[in-house]
Parts: C-alpha cells; structure tokens; sequence
C-alpha cells in the first residue's frame, strides 16, 4: 500500500497548532474531545483517515501515562484493573486496527473515510444526546452528583464463575475476568477506529462494574496507555503514523488541555455538559455532511457535482472550525469571568492572599523548636489521614495552636470523558471530608480553618502553602507501604521532609500520641540538636519518659557512639529533662524501631538532613526507612 | 514567591527549554524521521521513542506554565 505522507508548510503547521490548542483547551474543558476534533480536524488537512487515527493514537498514549502517573499520586489509580483491561482493550485495538485496514484496502480511501466518519456520527449522536440530557437534568435537580450502585453491578458482583474470579482493589471484591474481557474489547476496538476508547470504557467501569467513578476515569488512562501503546506500535509497524501531526498537535493540545482544565474549577457544571453537547454535535454535523461524499466517490449514489462535493467539504471543515471556535470562546470567556469574580470576592473579604490560609495575627518569634502555634494539617480524605486529623486536633488543643486543614486535589487535567463530572464529585466529597474534620475540631474545642487547593503534584502544593501560610508543623498520613508504584514515584510524605521549612509529624494508620514515650534518636549532627529542642519544648507542655538511642553502625564506634548520646543526656538534663540512654550496634533504622517496641514509646522525634533528588535516592534516609516502618507517629524536625 | 514555588518555576522553564530544543530537531531531521517511520517493522520505534520523550518533556512544561501567569484552578477555603 502506498503510504503518503502531507507536506507541511509555515501555515499548516500554525493551525495544526492552533487546532491541537483549541481542542485541548475543549477537551480539558469537556473532559474529552480531542479525538473527535483533532481527528476530523487533520482529515480536512487532506491526512487520509488510517493515518489521522494513529497519528492521534501516538500523541494520546504517552499523554496517558504522563496523566496516569499523575492520578496515581492521588491514589486513584486501580493498576491491576487498569492492566487486565488493558489487555483485553489490546485484543480490541488489533481488531478494530485488522478491520481499518480491512476495508482500506477493499474500498479504498472513500471506504476507510465513510467507515470512520459513520462510527463518529453514530457515537457523537449517542454521546452528545446523553451529555446535552445530563446538562438538562443538572440544571433542573437538587443534587445529581450522588453516586449509586447500579443493580446491574450489584449483579456483576454477585456472579461466581470457579476459575475466572479475580480480585479488584478499586471494588474490593473479586468479579469475574468473563465480565472485563468485553469491555475491554469493545473500549480498545471503539479506540481503533474513532481513537477514543473511554466513551464505552468510563461508562462500563462505572455501571457494570461498580468501580467508584473516579477511580474509573483515572483508571481508564491505564487502559488508554495500555492500548494505545498497542494499537500504535501496530500502526507504526505498518508505517502509518506521520509523528510530526502527532507531535505539533500535543504541543498546542498539551497547553489546551491545562487551561481548559482549570477554566471547569471557575464554572457550574450543567455549564460543561452544555459546552459538551454542543461541540459533539456540531462536530457530528461536520463528519454527517461529507458522508454523501464519500458514498459517492464509492459509487453507492449518484456521482456528485465536483461543486456539490467543494461545498460539503467546505462546510464541514466550516462547521468543525466553528464548534472550535465557539467552544473556544465559551471556555475562555468562562475562564476569565469566573477568575475576575473569585479574585474580588477574596479581595472583599481582605484576609488572606487568593488560595492560602488567613496570615498570622502578627510577626512571630522564630524558636530553636521550631514553634508549635499554627499547624497545618494535611488530608486525603482515605483511611489514613484519620489517625493524622484526630493527633492534629489533640495536638492543637494540646499546644492551644490554630489548627488548618489542607487538602491537594489535581488540577483537573485528565482528558477523560466524563473527568470533569469525577472532578466535581471528587471535589464535593474532599470538602464534606475537609468539614468533617472540623466538626471534629470544635467538637474538642479547636477552631479550625479549611482550605482546598489544586496543584499537578500533591508534594508541591503542601510544602508552598506550608510556606506561604507560615506554619510550624505539618501534620500527614501515611499510606501503606510495599507498593512498587509508589515507590518508585516516591511518597508524598517522604517528598514533603525532603523539601519542607517546618517540621512533619507522619501519623501511620491507627497510631495515636498518649505520651507513654518518646524516643529521641542522636547522630551528632545539628539536626539532632534540633531534635533535641524540640523534644526539650514537648516535654514541657506534655510530660512523657524520653529515651535517647545512638546506633554504631560498627562495634569500633561504639564508644563514640556512646559518648555522643551520654552528651545528649547531660544536655537535656540541663534543661530540666531527664531521658534514658541506649546505645545500640546495627542498622540504625531497625535499632531505632527496636528501641521504640520494647521502650512502648509512642512518638519518635528526629532530625533531617532533608536530602532530596538523587542524593536522596543514591543515600537512602534513615529517616524516612523509620517513617516507612514505624507503627507510631514520627516527628522530624527542620532545621 | 516561596522557595517551593521558585523551585517548580525553574523545573518549568528547564522543560521548556528542553521541549524547544527537542521540537527545533523533529524539524530538522523531519525528512529522515517520516522515511524510517514509512518503512515500518521494527522503525516502529522511532515514533514511538519521539512520542514518549516529546510527552515527557513538553507535558513536564506545560503541567505548571500557566502557573506563572497566575492561572490556577479555584481553591475552596470555608
């Protein structure tokens, strides 16, 4: 077959760009649509319908993986689901790709043309019809966002067929692999031949599977990567993918897609239905129009006039550019309303700068210790920040210091469809759990402040308004451990020490500070010093045996091992602390948690040399291998 | 501006820089890069490597350029 690449001028490159731009900035929007109307879009450029699906396919998958790591900071990504779909999604691709080329080489161009065009115009129609109907509902509903069980997942659920059960994390029980194999199979062959799978994937995720919708839009770019790495490597083998439209596409669209995306934080949602509908059928009007076209050219209707077809052509292209252009022009004008409206109301308030917590009543005193009068609590809204959120609020009242509670969500950047109605939900459910917390602060007598923020990475996000909002201490859970994925990503909480001015107090699941001890490890170094301090100031306000553990790592440094803690003791005892001495030989981070098992101590307090990046990788850090293992709260101090 | 802000600021401008330079050789080695891809087979490849690199580095860009402008999503303080 002979394969022809477009040439590309100054111009065509500048509007591939614009284009790849403005349905970025729709698909980041909408939570979908870039295929819809960046494959159109290059079919109108001349680029023949094969060629369009996988050059589009191979600006897509890469851009999954990129999105999927991103969700998975968040926890939000079923991997295993992900994948096993995945695979099935693959047998879909190689199908739907086999069909593509199937009829390419039967019927032709016009063939290939008609055939993508057709699945288009019967996918928008469904999809639009559906999206334009929600938006409807919205407008006119209480509150739609609630999530259910359908019954038909409930019956998912309940079917066991012996040596087909799999287990699922995301749904918490096992589901047979009989049920995944179709949906997968049909999300890859839909991506094959219209490059958007997630129409049939998000959907069946959600209704059949009784995957909570989230976790089903994050997980679906597992799958999109999966089977778009796939059906890429299959076009690319047969040599059809012109990288150069993929890439000038994912330059404008990866701008698009960021933009968009924030602009739905500033609207109402029925707002984004209605935006939604609206393109998928204007470009659904743009695909229907030229179907007579390549019926003719397929001789399956009388030939059309070489006028009637410049025309249908023209109007297609037309009616595409429009649906740009007017999605383009709402998402902006939105985007700019909304931040003018959001900005003057802080402003009309005068506390605080847009997106921190209200500033400290007046300069404050810097202490050896670090200080202990605002403190900022940071939560996911999972299991295991609630052991965090309550040690915070005993802390605060403890120490009398304002308490803050800060909650990361991702800036809504996953071109999923449906993503923006996950991101809304999502958002509802972090502040319910935000005002949750604080009904349990005043439950206790604490006044606590919430705040919710946005950032592409949860680490960043923490440690600037730490900064911004002048806090003393973060307060964090912990997730489990043993998860390659996140280790290899690098926890969120172990990224916070690495980078954080003030101390971190990591809670483990179900641990709780009751003073029963504290163990203070020593190395010599300032930090320990800093350590020290800190352990000397909550002594005084909350009594509790300490014990200070120095590790040798070797018996010849026993004695100064040694003599390092005994100075410790003779230090803090000056300060009115009496501790234990004990020193041990070993690997300093199983010592450590040693010392903390058989003491029955309930807080390790430790300095940090806050190494990160490759020094941090290269090095290790012992104290974040004793936060990892640690069954009790670990503080570490800054200096 | 805080040091975690400066910080992210410098990774975005790094990437940015990286992503120009990577877009200036996709287009003087364009030629060379369609007639490996048309050959297919095992050239698959090479539009696959430029896909991932590509996505990496202009995604590690664009994730926080609107940030410099002050373009952040909304936050919800109560």
């Amino acid at each position: 077959m002979e394969i022809s690449f477009i040439d590309l001028s100054a111009g065509s490159v500048l509007l591939l760009f614009v284009i790849g731009f403005v349905g970025g900035l729709v698909s980041g929007f909408i939570g979908s649509g870039g295929a819809f109307v960046l494959t159109p879009a290059m079919m109108n450029l001349g680029v023949t319908a094969i060629m369009a699906v996988a050059s589009n396919m191979a600006h897509k998958f890469p851009k999954a993986l990129v999105g999927a790591m991103k969700r998975h900071k968040f926890g939000q990504v079923d991997i295993k689901l992900g994948v096993v779909l995945g695979i099935s999604a693959e047998a879909g691709v190689l199908y739907g790709a086999g069909v593509q080329e199937t009829i390419r080489e039967v019927f032709g161009k016009a063939g290939s043309n008609l055939y993508v065009s057709s699945v288009f115009v019967v996918v928008l129609a469904i999809v639009g019809g559906y999206v334009l109907r929600d938006a409807y509902r919205m407008l006119h509903s209480q509150d739609p966002d609630q999530e259910g069980k359908t019954r038909l997942a409930q019956w998912v659920q309940s079917v066991h067929i012996p040596g087909t059960m799999m287990y699922f994390k995301s749904i918490d029980t096992r589901i047979s692999i009989l049920f995944t194999l179709p949906i997968g199979f049909a999300t890859g062959m839909l991506a094959a031949t219209i490059a958007v799978g997630g129409f049939i994937g998000v959907p069946a995720l959600m209704y059949v599977l009784g995957v909570p919708g989230l976790v089903a839009s994050a997980t679906e770019l597992v799958i999109a990567f999966v089977m778009g790495m796939g059906g890429t490597i299959k076009f690319a083998w047969a040599g059809f993918v012109d990288i150069r439209l993929a890439m000038i596409i994912l330059a404008g669209s990866l701008f698009g897609v960021q933009l968009g995306a924030i602009g739905t934080t500033y609207v109402k949602p029925y707002m984004v239905k209605i935006v939604m509908g609206v393109i998928m059928l204007l470009a659904l009007l743009s695909r229907a129009v030229v179907i007579p076209v390549y019926l003719s050219e397929l001789n399956q209707i009388e030939p059309l006039a070489p006028s009637t077809i410049a025309l249908l052509k023209n109007l297609s292209f037309g009616l595409l550019l429009f649906a740009l252009a007017a999605g383009a022009t709402i998402v902006l004008k939105a985007l700019v309303k909304g931040m003018r409206e959001h900005h003057a109301k802080l402003a009309g308030r005068n506390v605080s700068l847009p997106g921190t917590f209200s500033a400290p009543d007046a300069v404050r005193q810097l202490t050896p210790a670090g200080g202990m009068e605002r403190v900022m609590l940071v939560t996911d809204g999972s299991e295991y920040s609630e052991a965090a959120s309550h040690e915070a609020i005993r802390l605060a009242r403890r120490c009398q210091a304002q308490l803050f509670a800060f909650s990361v969500l991702a800036t809504p950047d996953y071109e999923s469809p449906l993503g923006q109605g996950m991101h809304g939900l999502e958002k509802k459910a972090t502040v319910d759990r935000l005002m949750e917390v604080r009904r349990w602060a005043e439950a206790a007598g604490v006044d606590c402040e919430i705040l919710l923020g946005h950032g592409q990475d949860p680490y960043t996000e923490i440690v600037d308004q730490a900064e911004v909002s002048d806090m003393d201490l973060i307060v964090m859970g912990r997730r489990e451990r043993g998860d390659l994925m996140r280790l290899m990503l690098g926890g969120t909480a172990a990224k916070v020490i690495g980078h954080a001015h003030c101390n971190v107090l990591v809670v483990p699941g179900g641990a709780r500070i009751d003073g029963r001890g504290i163990v203070l490890p020593v190395d010599g170094s300032p930090n320990s010093e800093a350590a020290a301090a800190t352990v000397v100031e909550l002594v005084g306000r909350c009594a509790a045996p300490v014990t200070v553990v120095s590790v040798a790592v070797d018996e010849r440094l026993l004695d100064d091992t040694r003599a390092e803690a005994e100075r410790m003791r003779d230090r803090m005892a000056r300060s009115g602390v009496e501790v234990r001495v004990e020193v041990r030989v070993g690997h300093p981070d199983e010592a450590i948690l040693a010392c903390v098992r058989e003491r029955g101590a309930d807080l390790v307090v430790m300095g940090s040399h806050g190494r990160t990046g490759l020094d941090r990788l290269l090095l290790g850090s012992v104290t974040e291998r004793v936060i990892g293992r640690s069954e009790c709260p670990v503080l570490v101090v800054r200096l | 501006m805080s040091a975690e802000r400066k910080r992210a600021t410098v990774r975005t401008l790094r990437y940015g820089a990286i992503s120009l330079l990577l877009y200036i050789l996709l287009y003087l080695f364009n030629v060379e890069i369609l007639a490996r891809s048309r050959e297919g087979g095992w050239s698959f490849i090479l539009p696959m490597a430029i896909a991932f690199l590509f996505s990496i580095v202009h995604g590690g860009f664009t994730g926080q350029f609107w940030e410099l402008f002050g373009i952040r999503a909304r936050t919800t303080k109560k």
